[in-house]
Order: structure tokens, then C-alpha cells, then sequence
């Protein structure tokens, strides 16, 4: 808590601190981190994997949808193909940082989206409490008693295959997750005396919780959501991979990972490919927000 | 302790209720009228009505909502659209088969977990204590349906020692061919939680090596063995409590995986049913899962509280 109380400290005493060169929180939170070898080191190859699949366009060796039916089948590391290529003869390195762009947004969008919404749930459950909490609560409690891969593979398959859909199914299974924890750092931080204060100053609810419980609360949800990213990107590609995403030719790795299912007695090791950036990507992100949750003190 | 069990079945009852609403719901999403998609483009709107009377369509969706539920509870689940079977009967023998991959998979990774998380409370600054808390926490960014691809590749493909797909060969084998069959498919399953397992497994244990008892144990000079038998003891409830709770992930996660394999489970008759546009079969299978989920963690909280006084107590 005291970190919070300087990050929300007078402007003018963080001006004059910056001045005489004390190290920021941002700083001393980074080198905390950075001090953990292999979370820098995740962070590096996620910061790699998520640029190189922005830039695809002009990263990307070949086209990702057009095959050239002379190069079909090449192992891995074949020369001009270096992850090899499909069944049509289209470079997997392209089709994999072409399809990633979709991947990583179907990893992030609906743990942000659900960040907002669970968010808001959970600091209303918490601030109000009574009655509030209870329907709030208990209705997430009914989304909770399902098994998160399940609950999305139904909602997908009703509302029919498509990315969108994913991402919105996606969205209602981290919900739950994310009130719980906001709701309980809402319960903790409405103790502390400067909310009491600031009830008997006359501060209406929307203010109290906008100035005082966001930012103290911030930071928990934050971290929390980051930990779910990974397990979104596998939750999203594990529909993609019934068939619940996106349609051909577009590339997306869960989808490729089950198309190139088909070739695995032929060319083991390709059909790997989109499998390992999934895994790659999720792993990075999880050392990555173990080492920020260690780093911004927020474990007991 | 029958008071315990009966409460927590009592406080399932709206949990499950909550359950068949979502899942209920599920059906209400789908878009377009359901009406149109069985009659022919050319009937006319008199008969679409009548249709629509005919299965309850024109009533409120609570009232849908109760015959649906009174449907399920006689078991009648609704038919499959693309082959004309009752879902319950193509989904009860593809659960068994979903069972028998979990209970495989929950068992070796209790094995594993003891094993290994064991160890690494002992001795935890070992070399191989640190592999082992790499190799879990690995894990658990695994995406199960991958690591079934690469034991295929390396095991069936690569060393040609277990089949890649399938529960027997064909014409049918005995007891061992299905065992055989299950051994891949299971070990991707059970990735998905040995990790988590391990970690609790070691934190349990090492909990309990810093307990007095333990200490006045090796004061008195007991044998390394009989000491092990009480540390197991006294972490055994919290252990197993949470295996059961994996158990439950489990069952979930072997959709993707039974996919991969073509084992013939509940998730692979799902994702057929996904690529026949057969909604029904799919919310059935759904339903059947999640209804497992809670039934499963009803079942471990009655064990736990068994073998944990202190648990009945709360």
C-alpha cells in the first residue's frame, strides 16, 4: 500500500522527486523485474513475436495465402522456406506471423474486454456489497461452475464460427475470474480509513470509486489479467482448432495447427510450427506476469 | 458427516439449475428462427406458425425453459439433427469413453505429482528439484492439443510404438489394444494438470516437513520411511482434494485432446457435431460435462471431508 500512496501522491512532489533523481516507481518496479533473468528474457521473445507478427507485411517472406504447387511439402529448414511449408505449398513462416496478428488479438481483446466488464462487476459487487453483491456474485458463480473450455465451446458453436465469436465467448468465461478478484481488493481497499474520510466529506459513490478504489485496486486486476492472456490465446486457438474460427485461407495459429494435423505422417516437424508460437507465446506471457506480480509486490 | 454431504447436495441444486439455464440459453442464441431451418423455403406463413406451436416456440421462454428442463430430467436431450438419434443415445457410450481417458489421465498425474513433488519438497535445492519447478510451470502454458500432436509425432510417427488414433484397431483388440490405444491420448490429457499438481503437491509437503510432529519423528530417531508414511498422512486430504478438482479440468480439457486423437469421446462427437452445424449435440454434450463438473466436485468434497474433520466442521 505504501507504493500506492506514492504513485498517488501531489504532482508537484513527484516534479521534485523526478528533479532530484530519485528513481521513479516505474523504474524501481522495472528493475525488480529485469533482476528475474528469465522473465527478461520472455519478454524479449514476446516483445519479438508480437512485433514480428505486426510488421507481417513487410516481415513476411512470401505470400501467406498463395502456394507454389512446386514447393509443396518442404521439411523444416528447407532453403527459401525455413519453417517449411503445407499441403499447398505455402511458406509456414509467413502464414505464422500473418496469422498471429488474429491469434494475439484473440488472446488479448477478450481478457481486455473482460477486464472492463468483470472489472466493473466486481468493484460494484464490492463497493455496494448487500444485496448488489449477492445477485452479482452468485450469477457469476453459475458462469464459474462450468469448466472455462467447455462454456466457451458451447456459446462459440451456438452463435457459429468466426473469430468475433470467439472473442465475444472468450470474454464471458474470463469474466467471472476477473470480478472475483476485483471484488475482493474493492472489499479490502473500502476498509481503509481515507474511504471513510472521504463518505463523511460528502463524496458520492461514483467519485470515491473513481479517485480511491480504481487506482488502489489497478495495479491486482492488472496483473491478475495479464496471467489470464496466455491462457485466452490457448482457450481462442483450442476453438479456432474445431473449426469454430476463422474460414480458409486466412492463416490463425490454432486453425493451421489443425489443418497441418492432416500431414503429421509426412512431415512431423512442420505440422509443429503453430502449436510451438501458441505455447512460446503463452509460456512467455505467464513468466512474464509471475515476475510482474513478484516485481509490483502484490504476493503475500 | 451425513449432514455435511447432505447440505453441500442441497446447496448443488441451484448450481445446477444455474447450469441448464446457460445452457438452455445457449440454444436461444443461436441466430436465426429455428422454425426456418427445418421447413422448406416455400411453406407458407400459416404453416411456419403452426409448426412453431407445435414445439412450444410461441410461448414465453420461461415456459420453454420448464418443458425443456422436464425433458432433460427424463433424460430426453432432443434429437441429433444430422443423423436422426436420440442425443442421449449417442452421447452415454461416448461419455464412458471420455471417463475411462480421464480417469487414466487424473490417475497418472496424481502419480507423477506424488512422485515428483514429493521429491522436490526433500530436496529443494537440488538441480533436478529446479528442472522439475521449470518443467511444471512450463506446463502449464502448454495447450494440450499440441503436446497430443507431438507425442503422436515422436511416439507414433517418429518410434512407431503406440497407435496415433483411435480406442482399438481395427477388427477390435482385447483389453491391452484399448490400453495401448489409451496410452497417448491420456498423457496429453493429463499435461494439462500434472503441473499445477506438482507445485501443490511440493508446497503441501513441504508444508508439512516444518511441521513439530515431524521434528520430534526425526529427534526420536525414526526411519526416513516410516517419517515419509506421516508426511503423506498429514498432506494426503489437501492432495487429494485438489487431484479431485483437476480431475474436473480434466474432464473438460480431454474435448480438445479426444479431437486430436480420434478417441471416441464426448468431445470428438462435439466436434463432429460442430462441423455438421448440429447444435443440439453440442449443447447436449455440454450439458453432460458441466453436469459431471459439478457432480464430481460434489463427490470430492464429501471424501475431503471424510478423511478432514476440520473440513465438516466449516
Amino acid at each position: 500500500m505504501s507504493l500506492q500512496a506514492t504513485a498517488a501522491a501531489d504532482p508537484k512532489d513527484l516534479a521534485a522527486s523526478a528533479a532530484s533523481r530519485e528513481p521513479s516507481r516505474a523504474a524501481v518496479v522495472f528493475a525488480a523485474f529485469a533482476r528475474r533473468k528469465i522473465a527478461l528474457a520472455a519478454l524479449i521473445v514476446l516483445l519479438v513475436i508480437v512485433l514480428a507478427c505486426l510488421l507481417a507485411p513487410w516481415v513476411a517472406p512470401y505470400d501467406p495465402s498463395a502456394g507454389e504447387v512446386t514447393d509443396r511439402l518442404q521439411k523444416l529448414g528447407a532453403p527459401g522456406h525455413l519453417l517449411g511449408t503445407d499441403e499447398q505449398g505455402r511458406d509456414i513462416l509467413s502464414r505464422v506471423l500473418y496469422g498471429g496478428r488474429l491469434s494475439l488479438l484473440s488472446g488479448v481483446l477478450p481478457v481486455l474486454l473482460a477486464s472492463i466488464l468483470g472489472g466493473g462487476l466486481g468493484i460494484a459487487a464490492g463497493y455496494f456489497g448487500g444485496w448488489t453483491n449477492t445477485i452479482i456474485m452468485r450469477a457469476l458463480d453459475i458462469v464459474f461452475s462450468f469448466p472455462a473450455i467447455l462454456l466457451a465451446i458451447g456459446i462459440s458453436a451456438a452463435l457459429g464460427p468466426g473469430i468475433t465469436n470467439i472473442i465475444i465467448s472468450a470474454t464471458v468465461v474470463f469474466i467471472p475470474p476477473i470480478a472475483r478478484i476485483a471484488e475482493s481488493a474493492v472489499k479490502e481497499v473500502r476498509k481503509e480509513e481515507f474511504i471513510e474520510a472521504a463518505r463523511s466529506s460528502g463524496a458520492s459513490a461514483l467519485l470515491i470509486i473513481r479517485a480511491h478504489i480504481l487506482r488502489n485496486i489497478f495495479a491486482k486486476v492488472f496483473v491478475f489479467a495479464t496471467s489470464l492472456i496466455g491462457v485466452c490465446l490457448m482457450v481462442a486457438s483450442g476453438l479456432s482448432s474445431l473449426g469454430l474460427g476463422v474460414s480458409p485461407p486466412t492463416p490463425e495459429w490454432g486453425f493451421m495447427l489443425n489443418n497441418l494435423k492432416q500431414l503429421i505422417f509426412i512431415n512431423p516437424a512442420v505440422t509443429i510450427v503453430p502449436g510451438a508460437f501458441i505455447f512460446l507465446t503463452s509460456l512467455s506471457l505467464n513468466l512474464v506476469s509471475d515476475a510482474l506480480s513478484d516485481a509490483l509486490e502484490l504476493k503475500r | 458427516m451425513a449432514s455435511f454431504v447432505w447440505k453441500r447436495i442441497l446447496l448443488m441444486i441451484p448450481t445446477l439449475l444455474g447450469v441448464s439455464i446457460v445452457v438452455f440459453l445457449m440454444l436461444k442464441i443461436v441466430p436465426g428462427d429455428p422454425v426456418n431451418a427445418i421447413m422448406p423455403p416455400d411453406a407458407s406463413e400459416s404453416e411456419r406458425a403452426l409448426v412453431r406451436a407445435q414445439l412450444g416456440l410461441d410461448k414465453p421462454m420461461a415456459v420453454q425453459y420448464v418443458y425443456w428442463l422436464g425433458n432433460v430430467v427424463q433424460g430426453d436431450l432432443g434429437d441429433s439433427v444430422a443423423r436422426r438419434l436420440p442425443v442421449t443415445d449417442m452421447l452415454l457410450p461416448a461419455f464412458k469413453n471420455t471417463l475411462l481417458l480421464t480417469a487414466a489421465a487424473a490417475l497418472a498425474s496424481f502419480i507423477v505429482a506424488l512422485i515428483v513433488g514429493v521429491y522436490s519438497a526433500y530436496r529443494p535445492k537440488s538441480k533436478l528439484a529446479s528442472l522439475f519447478n521449470g518443467l511444471s510451470l512450463a506446463s502449464i502454458g502448454l495447450p494440450n492439443f499440441w503436446a497430443a500432436l507431438i507425442l503422436i509425432g515422436v511416439f507414433s510417427v517418429t518410434l512407431g510404438w503406440l497407435p496415433s488414433s483411435g480406442m482399438s484397431k481395427v477388427g477390435g483388440g482385447g483389453f491391452g489394444d484399448t490400453i495401448n490405444h489409451l496410452i497417448l491420448p491420456a498423457a496429453a490429457t493429463a499435461l494439462a494438470s500434472v503441473g499445477v499438481l506438482t507445485r501443490m503437491v511440493r508446497s503441501t509437503v513441504s508444508g508439512v516437513l516444518q511441521q513439530d510432529y515431524i521434528f520430534a519423528l526425526k529427534a526420536k530417531g525414526v526411519r526416513p520411511f516410516t517419517i515419509l508414511r506421516h508426511v503423506l498422512r498429514g498432506g494426503m486430504p489437501t492432495i487429494l482434494n485438489v487431484t479431485g478438482l483437476q480431475f474436473g479440468a480434466l474432464l473438460a480439457s480431454s474435448v480438445l485432446v479426444e479431437t486430436v486423437f480420434s478417441w471416441p469421446g464426448v468431445g470428438q462427437v462435439i466436434y463432429q457435431a460442430i462441423g455438421q452445424r448440429d447444435f443440439p449435440v453440442v449443447q447436449a454434450g455440454v450439458l453432460f460435462i458441466a453436469v459431471a463438473f459439478v457432480l464430481l466436485n460434489l463427490i470430492v468434497d464429501a471424501v475431503h471431508a471424510a478423511m478432514d474433520p476440520r473440513v465438516r466442521q466449516a
